[in-house]
């Protein structure tokens, strides 16, 4: 027995929908009036009926392959009865398992590393609530909540994993790797507000489950579980018995706190709902989608190991940001050299836009685009700019957005291998570095420093081979 | 048989108020009505996971574009702000 | 001009298109029978007089300039009040929804004014459809026509007691387990619950999804193929709704095979057993065969009713906590829980013993026990109808096993009001088409039979049962002057 598990309760919205799960109000409802997105189905007026969105269906399939799970020919939704003030019909539609397999994916398992493998106990398709408004001065303004029903209906993948996490580190590599799945199959924009959401249960030494809910963000769980962590180490270490209880992350003071309330303890009545038939999916189903699904990211790094002879470290980097691989694989089509533009984006690229990292779409909204690169790296390639030159480049066109050879031509930079020049860049280093020079006649790595001396001296424009062949001869001349 | 705590915990779980009276008279009918459906029991438990619902295909459902053209409008109970207000969650 | 309210709907349409009459006569007519007899019946909730006679106006304007009024253009229509209607108040007779105003209209409400119909308003209930008497409407009960101090049964009672008494020419009226073709047994008229998914329930208020339909009770099997092809259809709107051919009427009777299953029988008010048996006499003179069946399964058939049906109505109705639509009750004083619970129970008891009873079958320890027993027994009970319906067109019976009964005599007792229901609830059970057609009278009560077939079988429904009425000649109309 292990000292800690963890298990997983992901919610994450699939983004990519333009619709709702039941009704055909916007599937994103960011950004707009409160209960403005709404209609008599997902308001649950007397005498709607849901009417289920077929590529929702799809990309919860999609998932559910991704995760190794099980598939069955037919699907089913079941009522999960509770009343809260979020909840228009006062139930939820969602699945479930316990009567006979009937949700959209079962028994799968997702590979964390080489070592180790998360079980999945299953994946569901439901719907999201509306939103309680809880603003400063908390929930109550004026003796009542504010209720926004537009995010009600909104289709949701709830993954639920086995307790098999042995500490937070892992559950951390799990979401980042699950994040990026979902953001290959195009299924969720982890990084939109609200779309994911995670609840997490923890036990010690095998004791009573502690269950940990509303953390709205993955970079949240791992602070909640190394709390939760330490606060049962302390108890188990003071002889405390530690009780099966819904525990809630309060992301500001960043503690975990028991609910007061026994409304958490609920006694669902799930039963099948009756308006949705049963869903059957057909023979082929699961085989056409995996023909036409997306590139999983470990089918990618395969890819980019493979075909474009990458090394594993830098597939790696890659694949790990798909806007990144994604400008990568847009900038091939333009100019095939993969290796140097892997490299020249993973270092001068990525070093640029490092700090902004966490704006969220970095990518969509630069002026550098794949045409850029592609005319920059071949430049490089073809020898009439230096690598120095380029890093400025690059700057002036994340100001300007102009072409790098508008810029060349502009700034007159191309590389300089006219020797008659270089020469006189030479002599002036060898003027002005007399020192060195001695000292170069006998160790190279002096040389070096007189050849970085001179691309100074030319802005880095200098062609850096003809300058060193420059450099060596002037060296063995005897009045040097 | 229905005792006053099972009673009080059905009405909790489906949020009603009993009255008095009806706190008094419900157990005996319910009971009568439980008794009723015992008889269920009999039936082999065996064939108890066949369900009849409707099947439908996939190629059925609906596709997945938004209509909002005769949008909702909410007009009970809400504010300045579009929000609607409900009772006190604390 | 008189008597235009005693016309069937075929006749109402052929009248104003040939016009022999306007169709705002004729509205005004049925508009002053319901001044005339409501006080004595209360089949209305809501009236929408106004609003119909300026449709009329509309439908004789079309007809003035040539254009076309529909199948049903001018026919005054009333609606059972858990249909969805747009910006007509729909009550399901509850407190709960005293004030709601639809924003919508159901599918077979905009089928019905696409054709021209003239909605005339909404028809009592026993609350959210539960009931056999409509002694469980908030409002009101209706009273039965052809005698007022009887039950008009339920829980489309209005709607019997309308189309019985010339309130409206037809109507329509929703059956969950026997809530359409009981008040057309109790009131003398046909009523018809088609197979499960051949109507959009779409705007229909929930009482148990998986078992009720929307369908028709009118005063002659004419009039019902007239609606029945207007209503039916695969709605967008309903998963659960299907694509089905038309039904006619025919005039020459194919020999169907018929069987009396024995079950329904036994039990039953004799002169209903009587009238039921010469009824069966005149199938034989029709030139169909007559056997006695049995089925197996059929005590099991009302407690799974029961269970399945509170089931599904305790989560259907969860909706009501009054935060989006509702009555008025301030939220202020109250946590949300309590302000829940404090608005909801102003249920009807009835309705409130549902819930509850929903609420234990379908409970953690419980759900195994009841619930899943009652899908299985309705799973066998549907198989072994199918293998009938392989050896016999037609399964009949009485609709009810009694006499329509007296005001409070059954209401103390759920279970006695309950098993009003055991004939009714199988047809909602097996999803098949059901039809209860008026076949004669006992002191001045009215006795009706129960025809069912297979699923989407409404032909052979239709086919039988309009021989039958052209055999029997019933008295159609109550005196109520």
């Amino acid at each position: 027995m292990s000292l800690v598990m963890i298990g997983l309760e992901i919610h994450a919205q699939i983004t990519v929908l333009e619709s709702k799960l039941f009704c055909s109000c916007r599937g994103n409802y960011r950004d707009l009036r409160p209960n403005t997105n709404i209609c008599e189905t997902c308001c649950g007026l007397p005498g709607t009926l849901p009417i289920i969105n077929k590529k929702a269906i799809q990309y919860s399939t999609m998932t559910s392959i991704a995760l190794g799970c099980k598939v069955p020919d037919k699907i089913m939704f079941y009522r999960k009865n509770y009343f809260y003030p979020d909840l228009p019909k006062n139930f939820q539609i969602t699945q479930y398992n316990v009567y006979g397999f009937s949700s959209i994916g079962a028994e799968g398992s997702f590979e964390l590393d080489d070592s180790k493998k998360i079980r999945i106990s299953r994946i569901q398709l439901e719907e999201d609530p509306g939103r309680i408004n809880y603003l400063e001065g908390g929930m109550n303004v004026r003796n009542s909540a504010l209720i926004d029903y537009n995010r009600a209906g909104v289709a949701l993948i709830e993954i639920v994993t086995e307790p098999d996490f042995t500490n937070p580190k892992e559950v951390r590599l799990f979401l980042n790797k699950l994040s990026l799945t979902l953001e290959h199959l195009g299924v969720c924009n982890t990084l939109m507000e609200g779309s994911v959401r995670c609840d997490v249960n923890v036990s010690m030494k095998g004791g009573n489950k502690v269950e940990i809910k509303n953390i709205n963000s993955f970079k949240e769980v791992e602070k909640a579980i190394n709390y939760e962590i330490t606060r049962q180490t302390s108890m188990y270490n003071r002889n405390i018995k530690i009780e099966s209880e819904t525990r809630h992350w309060d992301d500001k003071k960043k503690i975990t706190y028991k609910s007061r309330s026994k409304e958490e303890e609920h006694d669902y009545r799930y039963f099948p709902e009756p308006d949705i038939p049963i869903i059957v999916l057909g023979d082929n189903f699961v085989s056409n989608l995996k023909v036409h699904m997306p590139e999983l990211p470990s089918q990618r790094f395969d890819r980019f190991v493979s075909k474009y002879k990458l090394s594993e470290h830098i597939s790696d980097i890659l694949i790990n940001d798909k806007k990144l691989a994604d400008f990568f694989e847009s900038t091939l089509k333009i100019y095939f050299s993969p290796v140097e533009i892997a490299n020249f984006l993973i270092t001068e690229f990525k070093s640029m836009i490092e700090d902004d990292s966490d704006s969220t779409d970095y990518l969509r909204n630069m002026k550098v685009k794949p045409e850029h690169i592609a005319e920059l790296v071949k430049m490089i390639e073809g020898n009439k700019i230096s690598r120095i030159t380029a890093k400025d480049i690059l700057v002036k066109i994340f100001e300007s957005g102009l072409l790098p050879s508008e810029i060349v031509n502009n700034t007159n930079s191309f590389k300089i291998a006219d020797e008659k020049i270089l020469m006189d860049a030479v002599q002036s280093v060898f003027d002005t570095e007399k020192s060195a020079v001695e000292d170069a006649k006998t160790n190279h790595e002096a040389i070096n420093f007189l050849l970085g001396k001179v691309m100074k001296f030319t802005n880095g424009r200098a062609d850096p081979k003809i300058a060193m062949r420059l450099i060596n001869n002037k060296l063995k001349k005897p009045n040097a | 048989m229905i005792s006053k705590d099972e009673l009080e915990y059905l009405a909790q779980i489906s949020k009603i108020n009993l009255s008095e009276d009806e706190a008094k008279k419900f157990p005996e009918q319910l009971d009568k009505t439980i008794e009723y459906i015992d008889i269920l029991e009999e039936l082999a438990s065996d064939d108890s996971n066949v369900l009849d619902l409707q099947e439908m295909k996939f190629d059925e459902l609906r596709d997945d574009v938004v209509r909002m053209s005769g949008a909702l409008r909410i007009t009970k109970n809400l504010t300045e702000d579009g929000f609607l207000r409900g009772p006190k969650m604390k | 001009m008189s008597g235009l309210h005693n016309l069937l709907a075929h006749e109402v349409v052929e009248g104003i298109k040939e016009g022999l009459f306007t169709a705002e006569e004729y509205v005004s007519t049925v508009i002053k029978t319901i001044e005339d007899v409501e006080s004595k019946l209360n089949s209305f909730i809501t009236l929408d007089t106004e609003r119909a006679l300026s449709s009329a106006k509309l439908i004789d304007r079309k007809i003035k300039e040539n254009e076309d009024i529909g199948y049903l253009g001018g026919v005054a229509v009333g609606i059972k009040d858990n249909i969805s209607t747009k910006d007509i108040r729909t009550t399901c007779a509850s407190k709960m929804l005293e004030d709601y105003v639809p924003s919508y209209d159901a599918t077979v409400i905009r089928n019905l004014k696409q054709n021209g119909a003239i909605i005339l308003g909404k028809l009592n209930l026993d609350e959210f459809g539960m009931g056999s008497t409509t002694e469980y409407s908030r409002y009101h009960p209706t009273h039965n026509p052809w005698n007022l101090d009887y039950v008009p049964g339920g829980s489309s009672g209005g709607c019997g007691a309308a189309v019985a008494a010339g309130e409206c020419t037809v109507s329509l009226g929703s059956d969950t387990g026997g809530s359409i073709r009981c008040p057309a047994s109790f009131c003398s008229v046909v009523g018809l619950k088609p197979t499960y998914g051949r109507v959009s329930r779409y705007g229909l208020i929930s009482y148990a999804n998986s078992l009720e339909q929307i369908g028709p009770i009118c005063r002659s099997v004419k009039d019902i193929v007239l609606i029945m092809n207007i209503i039916s259809g695969k709605d967008n709107s309903d998963n659960t709704s299907m694509s089905s051919s038309p039904i006619t009427i025919n005039n020459k009777l194919d020999k169907f095979d018929i069987a009396i299953v024995k079950e329904l029988i036994n039990g039953g008010d004799h002169e209903v057993t009587g009238t039921v048996y010469s009824a069966s006499d005149k199938f034989k003179e029709i030139g169909c065969t007559c056997d006695e069946i049995s089925i197996k399964n059929l005590h099991y058939a009302l407690p799974s009713y029961y269970t399945l049906a509170s089931a599904e109505a305790s989560s259907n109705l969860a909706r009501y906590d009054n935060i989006r639509y509702g009555f008025h009750l301030p939220i202020e004083e109250y946590k949300w829980d309590t302000y829940f619970s404090n608005v909801r129970k102003n249920f009807g008891e009835e309705v409130k013993r549902r819930i509850l009873i929903g609420s234990y079958v379908l409970s953690s320890g419980y759900y195994s026990k009841y619930y899943l027993k009652a899908r299985s027994l309705r799973s066998l009970l549907k198989l072994e109808l199918l293998k009938l319906f392989k050896k016999y067109d037609l399964l009949i019976g009485p609709t009810m096993p009694i006499l329509p009964f007296k005001f409070g005599e059954k209401i103390d007792d759920p279970i006695k009001m309950y098993l009003v229901d055991i004939n009714t609830v199988i047809a909602n059970l097996a999803g098949i088409p059901a039809i209860s057609l008026p076949v004669g009278f006992s002191n001045g009560l009215p006795i009706g039979l129960q025809l069912m077939a297979a699923p989407f079988e409404e032909q052979k429904l239709i086919d039988v049962s309009y021989a039958l009425e052209n055999t029997i000649n019933i008295q159609r109309r109550p005196s109520l002057t």
